[in-house]
C-alpha cells in the first residue's frame, strides 16, 4: 500500500489462486509418480 | 503530503507462518478421514463376527458423520479452522489427479453428453429459481445468487457472482447457507433415492453431478453410491463448473445494464478470470494418460492419491457443516432453495432417464 497526494493506492499482491496451487500440487505429485519416487500409493 | 490519508497498516503475515497455521486443521482432516476408513473396514467385520445385521457403511459416510458430530457438538477450535478450510484445495487437487483415470476420448464423449444436459439444467434452474425468488418476494440480487448457486456450482459460483453484481454480504451469506444446508441434505437423500429407483452407477453419477450444487457434496453424493458413480459425478460437476464464467458474465452484464453493477470491460479476460483452472488441470492429466505418459501402476498410484485427497475433502464437508449456524440464516432463502432443489432434482432425474435411453448407459 502506498500514499500519494492524499490518494491511497492499494496494490493487490499477485500470486497463485487456490485452483492454481491445487493444480500445481497435483502435477508435482504426478511428476514424482512418473519419476518413480512414489512407486506405490496404498489405499 | 499534508492531507495524506492515514490508514492502519496491516501487518504482513509471512507465508511460512500462514503455512504452519494450516497444519493442525489438515491433520484433523486426515485423522477424521482415516477414522472413517478404519470404521468402514472394521465395523462390518465386527458386526459379522457377532452375527449382527449392520448395513455396509462406506468410508465417505463415516468421515462425513464423524465431521458432523465434531462440528455440531464440541465445535471446531480456532487452531484447526484455517486447516479445515483447505478441504476445497484437496478437492481440486483430487479432481486434477482423477483426470488420470479418464482417457481424453472418454472425457470428450462423456463430457459432451453431460454438457448438453448441463446447458439444459442451467437454463431451467436459473429460470425456475428466478420465478420462485420473485414469487417469495426475495431481494432481486439474493434471487440471482440463489439461482447461480443452484444452477452452476454452489459456493464458488455465489462468491464469483457476488463480486460481479455487487451484491450485499448479507445476501451472499444467506445464499451460501441455503446451498450448504441443501447440499448436506442431498448427501443423505440422493443415495437413498438412487437405490430406490435402481439407477445404474452411470445414471446416478450423472444425476448427482447435475443436481447437487456444491462440488464437494456432488463428489461425496456420487462416492456414497459407488466408486464409478463418484467418478461420473465429478466429471459431470466439472462440466458444470466449466460454465461458471459464462453464467457470471451474463448476470454481470444484466445488472450492469440496470446500472446496479460495474460495466465489464474485457469480456474474454473476465471469462478467463472466472474460469476454474482445475478443469484445465484435469484435462491435461487426462491428455497425458491418453498418450501413455503413465504406465498402469502409475495410474493406479495417481488414482489412490486422488482418493486420499477426496478423503480429506469428505472429512471437511462434515467438519464445516454446523446446523445451528445454518439455521440462523433465516427460513425464506432456505425455503426458496429447498423448493428449487427438489424441482431441479426431479427435472434432472427426468433428463437422466431420457439420456439413459438415448446413450444406453
Amino acid at each position: 500500500m502506498s500514499q500519494t497526494n492524499g490518494e491511497v493506492i492499494v496494490t493487490k499482491r499477485r500470486g497463485l489462486s487456490l485452483d492454481g496451487w491445487a493444480v500445481l500440487l497435483a502435477f508435482a505429485l504426478a511428476a514424482l509418480v512418473r519419476a518413480g519416487v512414489f512407486k506405490h500409493i496404498p489405499w | 503530503m499534508a492531507d495524506a490519508v492515514v490508514l492502519p497498516q496491516a501487518q504482513p503475515v509471512r507465508p511460512a507462518v500462514q503455512f504452519f497455521k494450516l497444519i493442525p486443521g489438515v491433520l484433523l482432516l486426515t485423522a477424521v478421514g482415516y477414522a472413517g476408513k478404519l470404521l468402514e473396514q472394521n465395523v462390518g467385520k465386527y458386526a459379522k463376527a457377532h452375527h449382527w445385521t449392520f448395513p455396509n457403511i462406506e468410508y465417505v459416510l463415516w468421515a462425513i458423520l464423524i465431521g458432523l458430530a465434531i462440528s455440531n457438538t464440541v465445535g471446531i477450535p480456532q487452531i484447526f479452522r484455517a486447516g479445515v478450510a483447505t478441504y476445497e484445495f484437496w478437492l481440486k487437487a483430487g479432481i486434477v489427479l482423477l483426470g488420470s483415470r479418464f482417457l481424453l476420448g472418454d472425457v470428450l464423449k462423456l463430457g459432451g453428453a453431460s454438457l448438453a444436459l448441463v446447458v439444459i439444467e442451467i437454463a431451467v434452474a436459473i429460470g425456475f429459481m428466478t420465478l420462485l425468488g420473485r414469487a417469495f418476494g426475495l431481494k432481486p440480487k439474493l434471487t440471482s445468487l440463489l439461482a447461480v448457486g443452484s444452477a452452476v456450482c454452489g459456493v464458488s459460483a455465489i462468491i464469483a457472482t457476488k463480486g460481479a453484481i455487487e451484491a450485499d454480504d448479507e445476501d451472499s451469506s444467506f445464499a451460501i447457507a441455503a446451498i450448504l444446508a441443501l447440499g448436506a441434505l442431498s448427501l443423505f437423500t440422493f443415495p437413498l433415492i438412487g437405490h430406490a429407483l435402481h439407477l445404474t452407477d452411470h445414471a446416478y453419477g450423472v444425476w448427482s453431478g447435475l443436481a447437487v450444487d456444491n462440488t464437494a457434496e456432488a463428489a461425496a453424493a456420487g462416492a456414497l453410491y459407488s466408486d464409478s458413480a463418484g467418478k461420473l459425478a465429478v466429471l459431470t460437476k466439472t462440466t458444470r463448473n466449466a460454465l461458471i464464467g459464462f453464467v457470471v458474465l451474463a448476470y454481470a452484464l444484466y445488472w450492469a445494464s440496470r446500472g446496479q453493477a460495474q460495466a465489464i470491460g474485457n469480456k474474454a479476460s473476465f471469462l478467463w478470470q472466472k474460469f476454474p483452472k482445475f478443469v484445465l488441470g484435469f484435462l491435461l492429466i487426462s491428455l497425458l494418460a491418453t498418450f501413455a505418459v503413465f504406465n498402469k501402476d502409475q495410474i493406479g498410484a495417481l488414482a489412490n492419491l486422488s482418493r486420499w485427497a477426496f478423503l480429506l475433502t469428505f472429512a471437511g464437508v462434515g467438519l464445516r457443516t454446523n446446523f445451528r449456524e445454518l439455521a440462523k440464516q433465516g427460513l425464506k432463502p432456505f425455503a426458496v432453495g429447498a423448493i428449487g432443489e427438489v424441482v431441479i432434482a426431479a427435472f434432472t432425474l427426468g433428463l437422466v432417464y431420457g439420456a439413459q435411453r438415448i446413450f444406453h448407459w
